[in-house]
């Protein structure tokens, strides 16, 4: 039986979530933050010959530091290949990423996500939240072979429609998103911090898969605005091991991610957490 | 503004080569992506004040967020604006939602099809297609993305639109007094932005003779006969990093970005950091020499430059 750890942090539990969605040998089109961690992690245990595709242009990176943003120079450390933007967008689109993780401010039950604006009493163009947008993010629901969502389960952001879709999930239900022309897979699950949500490919609809200890499923289904469907058996989420915890607090030593280490990172910390990772950081997965 | 293109020597001070392409109304685009940033030719543009602008970026930072602030942009297109993990596009914010300190006007595309619409600009075509936006509301909000049929296998496609911005300002890693530039790291879009535009203008960390270019011509990526004027302007992408040259100065920018939540906050920032330093370098004084030699100094080390 593995070894289970007794501490840790809600972004440590999202990531070890997130590693587990891809597998050996799969090419992962990762957001900085939650999703590339839980893919450095994938890569340090059950799948080291996973690729990481960054959006700058950068495939394959291999940094001895903490990736701090999708155009950061750890992007490029000891990477395979680096390129331009539209070119790696375009071998997405050519369906060479198996697997892509984007998050949003609201999903709806087909798994369309809203990253763009939440229009409270006003409309797209006078909204009471205007988020940063796309992104990338329309790019990869589109064209990723299948797509995993992070966000944190709330009443308000689980919705039975998104204000806004930003990015496609599947639309109005099954086969929507052929009829509209899009050549990726669709969505897989949703990673949140009390349960998984996977989809019913027959109705398009998300469903819940598994709950974290001590979470039962009808206050997830309290969380949500639809009628949210169980699984026949749901599950319960296997807790983090010692390892997994262990690995995930070296990628992330100033807890940037993990925990609120940005928030008093002084300039001279930071500097020689980078310099000692560049004389005894390991680039090797 | 014919023959700056033709001109053996392209040298000009970011002052100049700002005063002579950025007018009034003009259609202004950028280059870089999360890291290799136009910080500095953004805050000069900032400093001089042109109106009525309309700015173009894929993931545009203190580009787009900061020249909305100050109130010089009419018009955004973009696919996301915000500064990742320092913080929120707070002036994008408050434009949108409030109308401070004026309403701008958005156009919003994908990351992706941002880079197809360069692309087409720079091929001199009208329009590319793709598979990204289908079903989305993307083109619900924004007329200029047609959805339509393919005409070879009638299958649905989204047309967008080519961009052929009156201005383009990148900056790269290494560039001659010609305007070969050349790159060490991801490009974004910067070989087609520089080929779509009507002028170019490159920043760059290092000018350097055109025979060290021609040493490893598989480098350039933007030729010279598409560039308009370059500067050499080290540092002018921080506190975002530069590949193989000064690494992401994090704990500036999440104080930057700190201040940039509440109006006075930014425009306390303008005062004190664009329009309190006459230029670039008296930017980098304030930072601290110390402070940007140690960012260069660590980077070397995960990134020894061997071009």
């Amino acid at each position: 039986m593995p070894n289970y750890a007794n501490d840790y942090t809600l972004p440590e539990l999202l990531a070890i979530l997130a590693s587990r969605e891809i597998k050996d040998g799969e090419t992962a089109f990762l957001g900085v933050g939650i999703p590339l961690l839980g893919g450095l992690l994938a890569q340090k245990t059950h799948a080291p010959n996973a690729i990481i595709a960054m959006e700058s242009g950068s495939i394959g990176p291999q940094p001895k530091r903490l990736i701090l943003g999708v155009g950061d120079n750890a992007c490029i450390e000891n990477a395979s290949y680096c390129t331009s933007l539209w070119r790696l967008f375009s071998d997405q689109q050519n369906g060479a990423f198996d697997i892509g993780c984007i998050s949003g401010a609201q999903v709806d039950k087909y798994g369309n996500l809203n990253s763009t604006c939440i229009f409270g009493n006003g409309d797209y163009w006078t909204p009471v939240s205007r988020l940063p947008g796309s992104g990338g993010a329309n790019d990869i629901a589109s064209s990723a072979r299948r797509t995993v969502y992070i966000m944190p389960l709330q009443k308000r952001r689980f919705l039975e429609r998104v204000d806004y879709i930003t990015s496609c999930g599947y639309i109005d239900g099954p086969d929507t998103r052929m009829k509209f022309g899009l050549p990726g897979g669709g969505p897989e699950a949703i990673i949140t911090n009390m349960c998984i949500f996977r989809f019913d490919k027959s109705t398009g609809e998300a469903y819940l898969d598994s709950v974290k200890e001590g979470v039962t499923p009808e206050e997830v289904r309290d969380n949500v605005s639809w009628n949210l469907k169980f699984a026949a058996e749901v599950k319960v989420i296997e807790p983090p091991t010692v390892e997994q915890i262990e690995i995930l607090r070296k990628l992330d030593a100033n807890r940037i991610f993990i925990g609120n280490g940005l928030a008093n990172l002084s300039f001279e910390n930071y500097i020689k957490y980078l310099n000692d990772m560049a004389d005894q950081g390991d680039h090797t997965p | 503004m014919e023959g700056f293109r033709k001109k053996n020597d392209k040298r000009m001070s970011l002052k100049d080569a700002i005063a002579t392409f950025v007018k009034d109304g003009c259609v202004l685009a950028f280059g870089g992506f999360g890291g290799e940033q136009n910080t500095q030719a953004a805050y000069e543009i900032i400093r001089q004040k042109p109106q009525n602008l309309t700015v173009i970026g894929d993931s545009p930072s203190e580009q787009m967020d900061m020249l909305i602030g100050a109130g010089l942009v009419k018009k955004a297109e973009f696919a996301y604006c915000s500064y990742a993990l320092a913080g929120l596009g707070h002036n994008l914010r408050r434009s949108v939602e409030k109308g401070i300190p004026i309403k701008v006007e958005v156009e919003e595309y994908s990351n992706y099809t941002m880079g197809l619409r360069y692309l087409a600009g720079a091929m001199n075509i009208p329009y590319m297609p793709t598979r990204s936006l289908l079903g989305s509301d993307l083109p619900t909000y924004n007329s200029k993305i047609i959805i339509t049929v393919d005409p070879y296998e009638r299958n649905p496609i989204a047309l967008v639109p080519a961009v052929r911005p009156d201005v383009a300002i990148m900056h790269v890693n290494r560039c001659d007094q010609r305007g070969n530039v050349q790159m060490f790291g991801f490009t974004a879009s910067n070989e087609n932005l520089a080929r779509a535009a009507k002028h170019t203008i490159i920043t760059a960390e290092e000018i350097v003779p055109t025979e060290k270019i021609r040493q490893y011509s598989n480098l350039t990526v933007i030729p010279e006969f598409f560039v308009d004027a370059v500067a050499e302007i080290p540092f002018a992408s921080h506190p975002w990093n530069m590949p193989y040259s000064y690494a992401y100065d994090i704990p500036f920018h999440r104080q930057q970005l700190k201040r940039f939540e509440t109006r006075e906050g930014f425009i306390k920032w303008l005062d004190e950091w664009v329009f309190g330093c006459p230029d670039h370098k008296a930017y980098c004084e304030k930072v601290g020499w110390h402070r940007l030699n140690a960012l260069v100094t660590v980077e070397r080390k995960f990134s020894p430059m061997i071009y």
